[in-house]
């Protein structure tokens, strides 16, 4: 018998004026006494909401309405709320999603370390001291707030508390999300050493594939509400059994390889509010049959663990589209667009943002800013934009000196230095339509009438893939997906025809497996339409992908900027080697 | 310690410029007290004479000279507490009718304030609490058809059954014509019967405000991570209830009941002319339609002053009470 058992366990979302969801579909898995499962799916696939049924942890309107957990014997499923709460902690504990907010604001954290072990009746001793230590926190952090720690002590708080109780299964889902690699490579080695020491098992919930694959010794992929595949790490990683896997693994390559080439996959995950009919990625896949859409493919043994494919013994058609990271220019030709000489950036309170800065940007060419969070790329972004302006050195584009601008001439320059923004759910106004949301920067900056603005939406719609225009035109934001979004706020910016294009992290919040899609999409404007592209990351696998010159950024100050290739696979500055270090190893 | 310190300094000048907008409003107005005293006393006729509007001037003090003059004698009156004589409970002065006023409001409008804070809290917690049982239900609804009535008409309904039907309680006044004030029990007793009415009315609506703030910060809370990670700790539902939910849930009420607080002496205009009863509220009333400048004027800076120190009263205890405020300032 095996510590977790998952048996046919299905949670339907049930809005009390709208469809019910079934986001999680008979899904069974078991998880042994001290192993580290993986499971890997992007947004929407119901990997968070397995998590949360396996803690019986649902909030109304989700419910678990099939199926049993048993854990060590007990059905968590039917277990009385007193069984439970004793089971708690004590044998089950969980690391949530960026802890930025799963510590009680108003109470200590030496208080939370208290209440746990209250709880439980354990008399807590020096133990709290002990767990901080355990993962590198002096023990002055019990009595601070969370608001007085950073977002990766916050997260070594939470998985010492998880730890409080040698619990011997830990749920962690996306433990590291959103902290920066450095930080969360700290930590995840950390948690490797502890889990080996303590022996507890791990269900590790996470949409970054390669952490998921360097850390697990099991992993299961996730698709529409279900499991696809479920092998061993290193199995998988050697051949994928589903075709989606493949799509998956295929977005990830390591930035310092010689040739790279990463793929993405077309179309967007089924309508799970809808009766589903065989196979759910059948629209998307590449080797799909007449039978994929009629028969639903069960869980079946294949290779060296279990896959849900009717054409798994087919030889596999490599999966979606592949984007090659192109070989670069390493010379620019003719005067730059705009060139940044030695730029300064203090803020109120003394702290200099940006130190003493200096690149050019070139038509056609993409440069990236690569650096941690607080290591100025933002601030840049503002500067070249103008909405900040330098303590000193100057930014200049072509004769005018933009540090100097006001008012209307401000304003004639940003219709030549565009923005695409991070947040694809923020940037675009919830309340107005695809169409309207174009026409403003055409008739602000180009004085078009509505009617031409109108006809240049539809071509700058399918400039950037989405065709049919008319189809899109009308709709609003929330009716389109991620990708979607973003690639409206990529026309948005392209609207006014500008010679520079700021994008800031424009693909961390889209799904892995359409992230080369955007890329693709920028590198294509940047070539064709001899954009100057300032492009912002933490990513080397992006910069890689996209950028003709990397520019590493640390504590405001540039450590190390070349060619591409140069600073990726011969990195020399001590900072740039950190950060190749920090991205995962998949096994 | 400099968040608190912060906070002072703000209040500060918040005090000044409110004082001095005090001194200037009035003098910016047209129309003139005596002028307005005069053709009062000589009825329809409204021939004024120059004459008398002088004497009156000086029997009531109108101040002369440039406005910088009157500014300084205005603060250092302030000061000490001088607000001059009313114009329309003459010969007393301000502070002598402040004086008198002032116990029937704070005592009256404070404890309903206090108490309907209290009660609201504590329902919106427990509805919160048993979100969507029949507990919930029954407050959440109750509170919001309640929160419906207008003010007056439920006081009016309540004079009339309570007042004129059952003749349970005096329908008006503080206290009754035979007793006098003083600290008597007789006296006591009868203000305490005469003021049932008012409370019951200001306690009926009273909480509405507190239960419904309470219940939906509450239930937002308690869908909070931190809510949820406690309920995966195994910690009792109590237990997150009161740490994980109200603690964090009642800071925002908080917040509004220092500021409610400051807002009684403004708002008791309607409870006290309904009941007649004989608090600042109803002098205030008196004041603005007689033109009674001295008066009217302490009124509305004592006003002031409540609202300004009951928001420095909900900054400091907000500083207190979330841990996040003060943080925010000192960093």
């Amino acid at each position: 018998m095996a510590l977790l058992e998952v048996r046919e366990l299905s949670v339907t979302y049930r809005p009390r004026d709208g469809v019910p969801v079934r986001a999680v579909d008979r899904v069974s898995f078991d998880v042994a006494e001290g192993e580290f499962v993986g499971l890997l799916g992007e947004s929407g696939c119901g990997k968070s909401t397995l998590g949360n049924a396996v803690l019986r942890l649902l909030d109304k309107p989700a419910a678990i309405t099939g199926g049993t957990v048993v854990f060590d014997g007990t059905d968590i499923t039917t277990a009385r709320e007193e069984t439970l709460r004793s089971m708690r902690w004590a044998r089950i504990s969980t690391v949530f999603q960026s802890s930025m907010n799963s510590l009680n604001p108003v109470i200590t954290v030496g208080a939370q370390f208290e209440d746990t072990f209250q709880a439980h009746g354990i008399d807590p001793g020096h133990r709290a001291a002990e767990l901080l230590a355990m993962v590198s926190l002096d023990p002055v952090v019990l009595r601070r707030f969370p608001h007085e720690l950073s977002g990766g002590m916050k997260q070594r708080v939470a998985l010492a508390l998880a730890l409080a109780l040698s619990p011997r299964f830990v749920l962690l889902d996306e433990p590291t999300t959103g902290l920066d690699v450095v930080v969360q490579r700290s930590i995840l080695d950390r948690l490797r050493e502890l889990q080996v020491e303590l022996g507890f098992a791990v269900l590790f919930i996470s949409h970054d594939l390669g952490t998921v694959m360097e850390m697990a010794d099991r992993v299961m992929v996730m698709y529409a509400g279900e499991i696809v595949e479920d092998q061993p790490a290193r199995a998988m990683t050697a051949a994928q059994l589903h075709p989606y896997s493949r799509g998956l693994l295929g977005s990830y390559a390591d930035p310092r390889a010689a040739q790279i080439s990463v793929t993405y996959v077309p179309g967007r995950p089924p309508d799970l509010s809808r009766e589903q009919r065989g196979c759910r990625f059948a629209a998307r896949c590449p080797m799909v049959v007449d039978a994929c859409l009629s028969e639903h493919p069960e869980l079946l043994p294949a290779g060296q663990g279990l896959a849900r494919c009717l054409m798994v013994d087919s030889p596999a058609i490599p999966g979606g589209f592949a984007v090659p990271g192109r070989a670069r220019v390493d010379t620019a030709e003719g005067p730059p667009v705009l060139a940044v000489r030695d730029v300064v950036k203090d803020y109120r309170g003394g702290t200099r943002a940006v130190d003493k800065v200096s690149f050019d940007l070139h038509s056609g060419r993409v440069t990236a800013l690569v650096g941690q969070s607080g290591s100025g790329k933002t601030t840049l972004a503002k500067l070249v934009t103008g909405i900040e302006r330098p303590t000193e050195g100057s930014v200049r584009f072509g004769a005018t000196d933009v540090g100097a601008l006001r008012g209307r001439k401000l304003r004639a320059y940003r219709r030549h230095v565009q923005l695409v923004f991070q947040d694809p759910f923020a940037a675009l106004n919830p309340t107005s339509t695809v169409a309207y949301a174009l026409s403003r920067p055409l008739r602000n900056h180009l004085g078009l009438s509505a009617a031409e603005a109108g006809e240049r939406a539809a071509d700058l719609l399918e400039v950037v893939g989405l065709a049919p225009a008319a189809q899109y035109l009308d709709k609003l934001p929330h009716q389109l997906s991620g990708g979607q979004r973003q690639r409206v706020v990529i026309a948005r910016a392209l609207a006014p025809e500008p010679a520079i294009l700021v994008a800031d992290e424009p693909i961390s919040m889209l799904d892995v497996s359409i992230r080369a899609e955007i890329l693709e999409l920028l590198d294509r404007l940047a070539r064709d339409r001899g954009i100057a592209m300032l492009y912002i990351t933490h990513d080397l696998l992006s910069a890689r992908m996209l950028a003709d010159e990397v520019l590493v950024l640390s504590e405001g100050r540039v450590v190390e900027g070349g060619p591409t290739l140069r600073v990726i696979r011969h990195a020399e500055h001590a900072y740039t080697k950190l950060l190749l270090d920090a991205l995962p190893k998949p096994v | 310690m400099r968040y608190f310190l912060r906070r002072a300094g703000f209040f500060a000048a918040t005090l000044w410029a409110a004082v001095t907008l005090n001194f200037l409003i009035p003098r910016l107005q047209p129309g003139d007290p005596a002028e307005a005293i005069v053709s009062r006393l000589s009825g329809e006729t409204r021939i004024v004479d120059p004459a008398q509007v002088e004497a009156i001037r000086k029997m009531l003090g109108v101040p002369g000279g440039n406005l910088l003059a009157q500014y300084g004698d205005y603060l250092s009156a302030v000061l000490a507490g001088d607000f001059g004589v009313s114009y329309t409970y003459f010969p007393y002065t301000v502070t002598h009718m402040i004086a008198e006023g002032l116990p029937w409001t704070v005592v009256l409008v404070g404890v309903t304030q206090v108490v309907s804070f209290v009660a609201g809290t504590l329902l919106g917690a427990w509805a919160a609490y048993r979100r969507n049982s029949r507990v919930d239900s029954l407050i959440t609804l109750g509170s919001t058809f309640v929160g419906t009535l207008p003010f007056f008409w439920l006081a009016l309904v309540l004079i009339y059954v309570f007042g004129f039907t059952l003749n349970w309680f005096p329908a008006q006044g503080g206290y009754g014509g035979g007793s006098s004030p003083g600290w008597t029990w007789a006296f006591f007793s009868d203000a305490v019967q005469h003021s049932v009415l008012p409370a019951l009315s200001l306690l009926i609506v009273g909480p509405v405000g507190w239960i419904i703030g309470m219940r939906n910060n509450m239930v937002q809370t308690l869908g909070e991570d931190y809510a949820r990670l406690a309920r995966a700790r195994g910690l009792t539902r109590r237990r997150i209830a009161l740490t994980y939910g109200a603690r964090i849930a009642v800071l925002p009420n908080v917040t509004g009941f220092a500021i409610a607080l400051g807002g009684i002496l403004g708002g008791t205009v309607l409870v006290e002319s309904v009941f007649n009863y004989p608090g600042l509220g109803r002098m205030m009333l008196e004041a603005v339609s007689n033109r009674d400048y001295p008066l009217m004027q302490a009124l509305f800076l004592f006003i002031t002053i409540g609202v300004l120190a009951a928001n420095f009263l909900a900054d400091v205890l907000y500083g207190v009470l979330d841990p996040r405020v003060r943080g925010e300032e000192a960093a």
